[in-house]
């Protein structure tokens, strides 16, 4: 049985840490546009995380031509194979949450993968334990 | 779940396991050992074909035989020695590169990787027709897997040549581009207009996000993708953005919350 | 009509060579692809009205009967009476009376119908006589000429399917490959593979089902030893195929045959049918309860689907281009199946070797080497044609003793052994054994048997720009060594022979072959330089003439040289005059002619025709 990334909105200060460490994981740079968990701020402290919710009957799995996503049962996260990825960028229209981004440097799909081996950047980060791996 | 045999190699004088099935350039990419490849994409079938792969391949059972194979087709042994690079395969990848050049001087991707094993202009005939296909194959491949093989090659030898049946734009085309995508020297060429997408002689109608207007695929491909996904049509209808939008906003309102103020 | 057992086998034997052996007299035409277009089916249609008209017929049993392929190709349309022996050449309609009047009914010889041996100057009766014959050894081709091909009776009376019978009956597969192996028989498309040890291994391959299948591509230019036999003796590839199924545990397969035979597929055809009709093919072969049954697959008029890989692609109805055979076809072929793939000679020698016996097999040719090969010869050589001889003797043997040497006596220059994949050898090599390993060594290969003489009239360099340009056409296109390195070669080669050749031309040559040898993904690549680098290895004095003196010896290359005939030789016969398709030669008759070089196309057809060869190329 894995972990979860557990998210609890109402401990969130709209820090953006968990942006951040999303990005230096794992593209190298800190830029907020490139993340792939992302906060949204409605005002009087209510904030919103939003990230991959790893969907048993994933449609972006389901869409995929070279079967590049799968899951990798010890985190339960659906993983891109970044060789296999054609960058056709059907993933990214057929997620209804629009979870899937890409990345037009290296032509392929990113998604978060909960940091596959390791422990996730953004609950790592996160100075409210608002994300939590556990 | 089967139970893979594991298998040890040498590979430039160090020992690594690998799986019974993986190929040679399988466990060089994994350990981060660099063999060039052009033809080679890890989605597709291997098929030997421009060669640059070659490694040399010997075995302590093998009497002193060596042989250069290619990585991406030849499956790992037990007891195999392998090694990626000496005089005789730089040469044999000089001179592969130095015929690619011949055949395509102005691809900036092949005088770049020519340029990398001391080739900047080639020592053969040039090519009198212009081009940048190098005949790896990828995008005939990529069609293929996809399930439209709508493009695949025609005639042999210096012949050859990507072809679309009878020269006309091919009926199984659904404008998908994944063939532009994978090809390395960017030789296949399509163009995006807010309305439709041109590719292979094809004037594409693109389906257009039901939120912003961009456009989102085409009409032909969307049809394509929610039959063979056996998603549906409504899974294509929103671009990412538009989609990412919905959520926060279905989120909002099912908790009452202010609109976002996130500019985006 | 369907034979059920052996023993119904060995009965319909024996009543068909019953049947011959009251036969006084047979009349055998051939009507091989050679003869046939020489006029040999009219040759019999006019022998069969003549024997009626003589009402022979009823005095005497009589046969008149086309068969395949003599081999004595060059001297057709052939005629062979036996028991008697009589070879008759270049027969005409007009000559069928004649024969059917004094031979037939008197007993005597046509004289002017006879074979004249070139070096002896005389008249030969004897088929067996004629040297051309005399000194082969024909298994492959143990029934061609001898059998009507259509008829499957013929080929019973000559002790068809007895290998089959034995096979089923007598012996276990384990057997059967037992003796292959025994007999030492390599494959004889070219690649020499051992044939027991490819039986065993796919034998020894647990996935199901099994194929086995014919190699009749025959590509290589100027070959056309498995065309003859398909032709001739269809039903000897069928009983090898058979017993190679048998042994190998398949109950289906394929004879791949080239497009461009129409003859072979038509009498393989008529065999596969008349074989299933008799219960020696398809369902409970002999009622032993083992089947396998066999279709024609064409090709489409590509010589690199004579590639194991590439023709069981083409089967498969896919494009036809080799994969890497790193995992072999006898593991993984056709449908990623196991599949034994032999070559038509291969299969021709199997029945023979089970009901003779290896030992006899392996009693012939050489230690590494066992059995006899076929070969076509032709070119520049008195006698060409098709001749099967033991394996281990000498090229010498072959073309001055067989082939009668050189045609108007000129100088031998070089032979071209095994195709497109082999080379070209000189004069000092003619001592060399003809086998599988030692040709080899020397620069050329045996191949799949062609022979190709040469004489001072040829340039090496030309033939090796011939060779590269065949490559060129017949490359598959997949992979950059082949595609790219041997139209590069072709277009060194074409410079050369335009007179644009560089220093360092041979250099060049020479790296970029080793280059596309190494790199190239199947044998068609990995030999393509074979034809360049024997040439380079043997006459690289020609191409340095080429390259640096911009000069053709031979009189071939035509912008490096001319042609101008001798005062001195010549006779002012106007042969010359006559022959020049330009009407560049001026002369009267009895004087010396000459040649306008402006209007000379250097087409060599007074060289040609010049009796007493005073063309000089200067």
């Amino acid at each position: 049985m894995h972990k979860t990334l557990t998210i609890t909105p109402s401990r969130c200060i709209s820090c953006r840490t968990c942006e951040l460490a999303c990005s230096f994981k794992h593209a190298g740079v800190g830029g907020l546009g490139i993340s792939r968990i992302r906060t949204f701020m409605f005002g009087e402290g209510k904030n919103q995380i939003l990230t991959c919710f790893q969907c048993d009957e994933a449609a972006c799995v389901k869409v995929c031509p070279v079967e590049a996503l799968s899951r990798n049962e010890s985190t339960g996260a659906i993983e891109v194979n970044e060789a296999r990825c054609i960058g056709c960028g059907l993933c990214s229209i057929a997620c209804p949450f629009g979870h899937m981004a890409h990345d037009a440097v290296n032509g392929i799909a990113v998604k978060c993968d909960l940091c596959r081996a390791d422990e996730p950047a953004c609950a790592a980060f996160c100075p409210t334990r608002t994300l939590e791996y556990i | 779940m089967t139970t893979e045999k594991t298998i040890s190699l040498e590979i430039n004088g160090r020992i690594f396991q690998a799986q019974e099935g993986m190929t040679i350039l399988d466990v060089a990419q994994r350990e981060g050992i660099p063999i060039p490849t052009l033809c080679y994409h890890e989605a597709l079938e291997s098929v030997g074909a421009c060669r640059l792969c070659l490694v040399e391949i010997t075995h302590p059972d093998w009497k002193g035989w060596r042989g250069l194979v290619t990585a991406c087709l030849y499956a790992v042994e037990e007891g195999l020695q392998v090694t990626t690079d000496n005089a005789e395969i730089h040469n044999t990848r000089r001179t592969l590169l130095d015929l690619l050049l011949a055949r395509c001087p102005n691809s900036d991707v092949i005088q770049k990787l020519a340029a990398e094993y001391g080739v900047t202009a080639t020592s053969f005939q040039k090519n009198p027709i212009e081009t940048t296909c190098i005949l790896c194959g990828l995008c005939v491949r990529v069609c293929a897997v996809k399930g439209c093989s709508a493009i695949g090659s025609a005639r042999r030898g210096i012949q050859k040549k990507i072809a679309i049946p009878f020269g006309q734009p091919p009926p199984d085309c659904i404008g998908c581009a994944s063939c532009a995508h994978i090809c390395p020297t960017g030789t296949i060429k399509y163009e995006d207009t807010a309305d439709v997408r041109k590719i292979w002689g094809h004037t594409f109608k693109m389906v257009k996000c039901e939120s912003c207007g961009r456009p989102v695929m085409p009409e032909k491909q969307l049809e394509f993708e929610s039959e063979k996904s056996g998603l549906g049509p409504d899974y294509f209808k929103l671009c990412p953005v538009c989609s990412q939008r919905k959520s926060v906003e279905t989120i909002r309102s099912t908790f009452d919350m202010k609109p976002v103020e996130v500019a985006r | 009509m369907r034979i059920k057992s052996v023993k119904t086998l060995e009965s319909a034997a024996k009543k068909a060579r019953t049947e011959r052996d009251q036969l006084k007299t047979e009349v055998l035409v051939c009507a091989g692809t050679g003869c046939l277009a020489n006029g040999s089916l009219d040759v019999t249609k006019a022998l069969e009205r003549a024997i009626r008209g003589s009402g022979l017929d009823a005095k005497i049993a009589l046969r008149l009967k086309n068969t395949g392929c003599h081999g004595f190709c060059e001297q057709g349309p052939l005629v062979v009476i036996q028991p008697q022996g009589i070879f008759y050449k270049g027969v005409k309609p007009k000559d069928a009376t004649e024969i059917v009047e004094k031979t037939l009914r008197e007993g005597e010889v046509v004289e002017r119908l006879l074979y004249r041996d070139p070096n002896t100057k005389k008249k030969v009766e004897q088929y067996s006589a004629i040297p051309f014959y005399s000194k082969q050894l024909r298994i492959a081709l143990r029934n061609i000429g001898k059998i009507d091909p259509n008829n499957i009776d013929d080929y019973l009376a000559i002790g068809g399917y007895a290998g089959l019978a034995k096979a089923l009956t007598q012996m276990t597969p384990e057997h059967v490959i037992d003796a292959v192996s025994k007999s030492g028989l390599r494959g004889r498309g070219g690649g020499g593979f051992a044939t027991g040890r490819k039986w065993k291994t796919c034998r020894d391959a647990p996935a199901e089902p099994k194929y086995v299948l014919c190699n009749a591509d025959e590509g290589d230019p100027g070959a056309f030893m498995d065309r003859s036999i398909c032709e001739g003796d269809p039903h000897a590839v069928l009983e090898g195929m058979v017993i190679g199924a048998w042994a190998v545990g398949a109950h289906e397969g394929y004879i791949y045959v080239r497009e461009e035979y129409p003859l072979a597929v038509k009498h393989l055809q008529h065999a596969l049918e008349q074989a299933r009709e008799r219960g020696l093919l398809g369902d409970d072969i002999l009622g032993t309860g083992f089947s396998y049954d066999v279709h024609i697959a064409r090709g489409g008029g590509a010589f690199v689907c004579g590639e194991s890989s590439a023709l069981m692609k083409s089967v498969a109805g896919e494009v036809g281009e080799p994969r890497a055979k790193y995992v072999h076809s006898v593991i993984r072929g056709l449908h990623d199946k196991p599949t034994v793939l032999n070559n038509v000679e291969t299969w021709a020698d199997v029945p023979w070797i089970i009901t003779a016996g290896a030992d006899k097999f392996a009693a012939l040719g050489t230690k590494r080497s066992t059995g006899t090969k076929a070969f076509s010869l032709v070119g520049k050589v008195k006698n060409t044609g098709l001749v099967e001889v033991p394996m281990g003797i000498t090229l010498r043997e072959i073309i001055f003793e067989i082939g009668g040497g050189i045609i108007r006596n000129r100088a031998f220059k070089a032979v071209q052994t095994g195709g497109p994949s082999g080379g070209c050898l000189p004069e000092s090599k003619l001592d060399l054994p003809v086998d599988f390993d030692t040709l080899t060594e020397a620069g050329s290969m045996m191949g799949s048997g062609g022979m190709i003489v040469m004489d001072e009239h040829t340039c090496m360099v030309d033939t090796a720009r011939y060779f590269l340009r065949f490559l060129v056409d017949e490359s598959c296109g997949k992979c950059v060594p082949c595609r790219e390195g041997v139209h590069q070669l072709h277009q060194m080669l074409e410079a050369i022979c335009r007179g644009d050749g560089q220093p360092g031309d041979i250099e060049k040559i020479e790296s970029l072959s080793d280059v596309i040898v190494k790199a190239s993904l199947c044998a068609l690549g990995k030999s393509a330089p074979n034809p360049v680098m024997s040439t380079i290895r043997y006459f690289r004095n020609e191409y340095e003439a080429h390259i640096n003196e911009k000069k053709c010896h031979a009189g071939v290359c035509r912008n490096l040289f001319t042609f101008k005939i001798s005062e001195e030789k010549c006779t002012g016969c106007g042969l010359c005059l006559k022959a020049c398709p330009v009407d560049c030669i001026l002369g009267e008759l009895k004087q010396v002619h000459t040649i306008d070089d402006k209007k000379c196309t250097r087409c060599g057809a007074c060289r040609n025709v010049c009796p007493v060869d005073a063309v000089e190329v200067i």
